[in-house]
């Protein structure tokens, strides 16, 4: 489903992705880890088409489309989705009304009519309520004076509505007590299916003891240095990142 | 000759040819109150760009052209705008190149006009009696009953000031109907009155003056809105002036709509004075015009009065919006907010000038002023000022402005959930002017602001 060879990803002249390597099928769950700095959150932008950064690679495709020629709303509609890290506050537009246009762009991408307003409220609503987002959520400005949590959820709602083909959650389970982090890993696993695939970009082991991923890969330095099963996530809780920031020689 | 000269020698003439047949013709206050402000008019000429209040925003087209006066309207409306009128029920009064139309025109509450059946019927009463306690007339109409006519002088022209104000001294002079809109004391008024205006365009440039007075009673409520739409991109001038006087306790819900066509220039001055406990929340669109100008001023003249002047401007284009609001604190424990948005793109300019005065007695002010500014091309251009007179010591006072442009990354999450740069955008500015729109309390003015938002978004407006 996604075949990357050779990532590279720069911004202001600063070289954040150094020849990434990643194959990711349907129907599975990897988890990429990695300190601080490492080019976590640039690898998951990247994917999902932000125009900040400088970017080649020797293959990157999806799907067998071309990700490089593709801006940010084709992937999207083609079924890209990316769970922000910051989910972005829009004032005066609601969550409700952003939803919808977003499902609708998708739809009508994909040759399907747009929802009317009431399917897609109830639709809406059933999946709000397994996250425990309640109605007055969905009718307030996107993300506006929500909490942590809420945003985390809120995004989650999005890729409920948006059903996407391959799903990067960036730290999704950052800054979530421990009933948040249930409610946000069960709607993940809700969505795991033959179809679809799913990146789960953490810095922590703690999600993966409620999603129990396909593949783990430790990326460091803008490159994965090594890569293994759900086991490889309890090493690295137990030894830390240290014994794999060695400069050389590593496994890729 | 120089061309100052030509241009007063030319509305001279034309006022010596009209004052004859103008409305309030033979009652001597009128007569004195039209000739001082002519006199005062042709004194100051049209301003120019060398005076700090029109510093950017040059009249010169304005100077260029001849605007004659309307006598009789010929022109008819043409169906779309018939139809967008159904939007605003009455009561209303319906100006077309500034006369009444009485046809257009109602009071009976929350219905549309034309109203022939109802009046064949004797219920409602016509425009110009009382009706659930509000008096709505045209002015033309009232300066020929002398019961109207001796409480218009004591509040025709004495609040907005022409001494240095040539635009205002113009409109007095020269007004020929505008609207009397009078709320009894405790009267709470469950519907909006709508005062529209609409221009024809038609032919050689005219210009019209509509002349209004709000006047609400003690404790009484009303939400008045004025719309002013255009018929054709043709050239004209609308110079509007209104006196706003809220009685003691009194709360009015003011709304100001400027759809003027984009060959179309307006000028107009809005007067409220505010007597002890009143309240006044004003909410001023406009979408610009060759040249718009909104000049909106407020004297807090009583302990505990308080206003909330919203703005939304919104131009593309040439259009040109200025919106000059003054707040006068004249008395201790006064309020005043505000808050003027502008979106601006293509070639469009905008200024915001927000003066507010602090008077040496009015202790105990809090005014917050805010102005926030989003440019959506480079070639678009927003002149934004605080202006700030404090001579009271015990008083709270903060002011704050910003230009922005739409933010990247708000637009790379918009697109990543697959909304397209355009869909984006719009999503963006309509976030943006939420702000404003959603303080709108009276529906028909909310909706005729989302209407021309989405026209706005479509590229209609340069069309019209």
């Amino acid at each position: 489903m996604l075949r990357i060879r050779n990532l590279c990803a720069s911004i202001d002249g600063k070289q954040i992705l150094r020849g990434l390597n990643l194959d990711v099928n349907a129907g599975e769950v990897h988890a990429i880890m990695g300190p601080n700095g490492s080019g976590k959150s640039t690898f998951a932008q990247v994917l999902a088409g932000r125009d900040i950064y400088g970017v080649t690679a020797d293959d990157l495709t999806f799907e067998g489309r071309n990700l490089l020629e593709m801006p940010a709303e084709l992937r999207a509609r083609n079924g890209l989705f990316l769970a922000f890290q910051y989910p972005v506050e829009i004032p005066g537009v609601s969550n409700l009304y952003f939803l919808r246009s977003a499902v609708n762009a998708v739809r009508a991408h994909r040759g399907l009519p747009e929802l009317d307003a009431v399917d897609f409220l109830s639709v809406a609503r059933t999946h709000a309520q397994k996250l425990g987002l309640d109605d007055a959520m969905l009718k307030r400005s996107v993300n506006q004076g929500f909490s942590g949590g809420e945003k985390k959820r809120n995004e989650i709602l999005q890729m409920m509505m948006l059903e996407p083909r391959l799903a990067i959650l960036d730290e999704s389970d950052s800054g979530l007590d421990i009933d948040a982090l249930k409610i946000v890993a069960d709607g993940i696993n809700a969505m795991r299916h033959p179809e679809r695939a799913i990146i789960l970009v953490t810095h922590y082991q703690r999600l993966l003891n409620y999603i129990a991923p396909d593949r783990v890969h430790v990326l460091i330095g803008g490159s994965i240095v090594r890569s293994g099963t759900k086991e490889l996530a309890l090493e690295l809780e137990q030894r830390g990142y240290s014994w794999l920031e060695q400069p050389a020689g590593v496994e890729a | 000759m120089s061309a100052v000269m030509t241009e007063q020698n030319i509305y001279a003439t034309q006022f010596s040819e009209i004052a004859g047949r103008l409305p309030g013709r033979g009652l001597a206050w009128v007569d004195r109150l039209r000739k001082t402000a002519v006199e005062r008019f042709l004194d100051l000429g049209l301003p120019t760009t060398r005076l700090e209040d029109w510093k950017f925003t040059n009249v010169a087209p304005i100077r260029r052209l001849t605007f004659r006066p309307v006598n009789q309207v010929n022109a008819s409306i043409p169906q779309p705008l018939r139809s967008q009128l159904d939007l605003f029920p009455s009561p209303r009064l319906v100006f077309v190149d500034g006369l009444l139309d009485r046809k257009l025109s109602g009071l009976a509450f929350g219905t549309t006009p034309p109203f022939a059946e109802e009046r064949a019927n004797g219920t409602p009463p016509n425009l110009g009696g009382e009706f659930l306690g509000l008096h709505l007339a045209g002015l033309s109409d009232s300066l020929a009953d002398p019961n109207q006519a001796a409480i218009l002088e004591s509040h025709l022209g004495r609040y907005a000031e022409t001494s240095d104000r040539a635009f205002a001294a113009w409109n007095t002079g020269f007004f020929a109907d505008g609207a009397c809109v009078m709320i009894s004391p405790g009267t709470i008024l469950t519907h909006p009155v709508h005062l529209v205006f609409i221009s024809t365009g038609a032919g050689e440039p005219r210009a019209t003056y509509p002349r209004n007075l709000i006047l609400a009673g003690e404790r009484s409520q009303v939400a008045v809105a004025e719309v002013f739409l255009s018929a054709s991109g043709g050239v004209y001038l609308t110079n509007a002036v209104t006196e706003i006087v809220a009685g003691a306790g009194a709360t009015i819900d003011y709304y100001k709509m400027e759809c003027e066509s984009a060959g179309g220039f307006h000028v107009a001055t809005v007067k409220a004075t505010l007597d002890r406990d009143a309240s006044l929340t004003s909410h001023s669109i406009s979408f610009g015009a060759a040249l718009a100008r909104n000049d909106l001023r407020v004297a807090l003249d009583g302990e505990g009065s308080q206003c909330t002047l919203n703005g939304l401007f919104v131009v593309d284009g040439q259009r040109l919006v200025d919106n000059h609001t003054e707040i006068d604190h004249r008395k201790p424990h006064a309020t005043s907010r505000e808050l003027y948005k502008g979106v601006l793109a293509g070639h469009a300019q905008g200024v915001f000038n927000g003066a507010i005065i602090v008077r040496k007695d009015a202790q105990k002010t809090d005014a917050l002023q805010r102005s926030r500014n989003l440019l959506l091309s480079e070639n678009a251009q927003i002149n934004t000022k605080p202006q700030l007179e404090i001579r009271a010591d015990d008083v709270r006072c903060a002011h704050g402005a910003t230009i922005g442009q739409i933010d990247r990354e708000s637009m790379f999450y918009l697109k990543s959930r697959g909304l397209d740069e355009r869909a984006a955008r719009q999503i963006l500015i309509r976030g943006f002017a939420a702000e404003i729109i959603e303080g709108i309390r009276v529906s028909s003015i909310r909706q005729q602001s989302e209407i021309r938002l989405g026209e706005w978004f479509e590229g209609k407006l340069e069309a019209s």
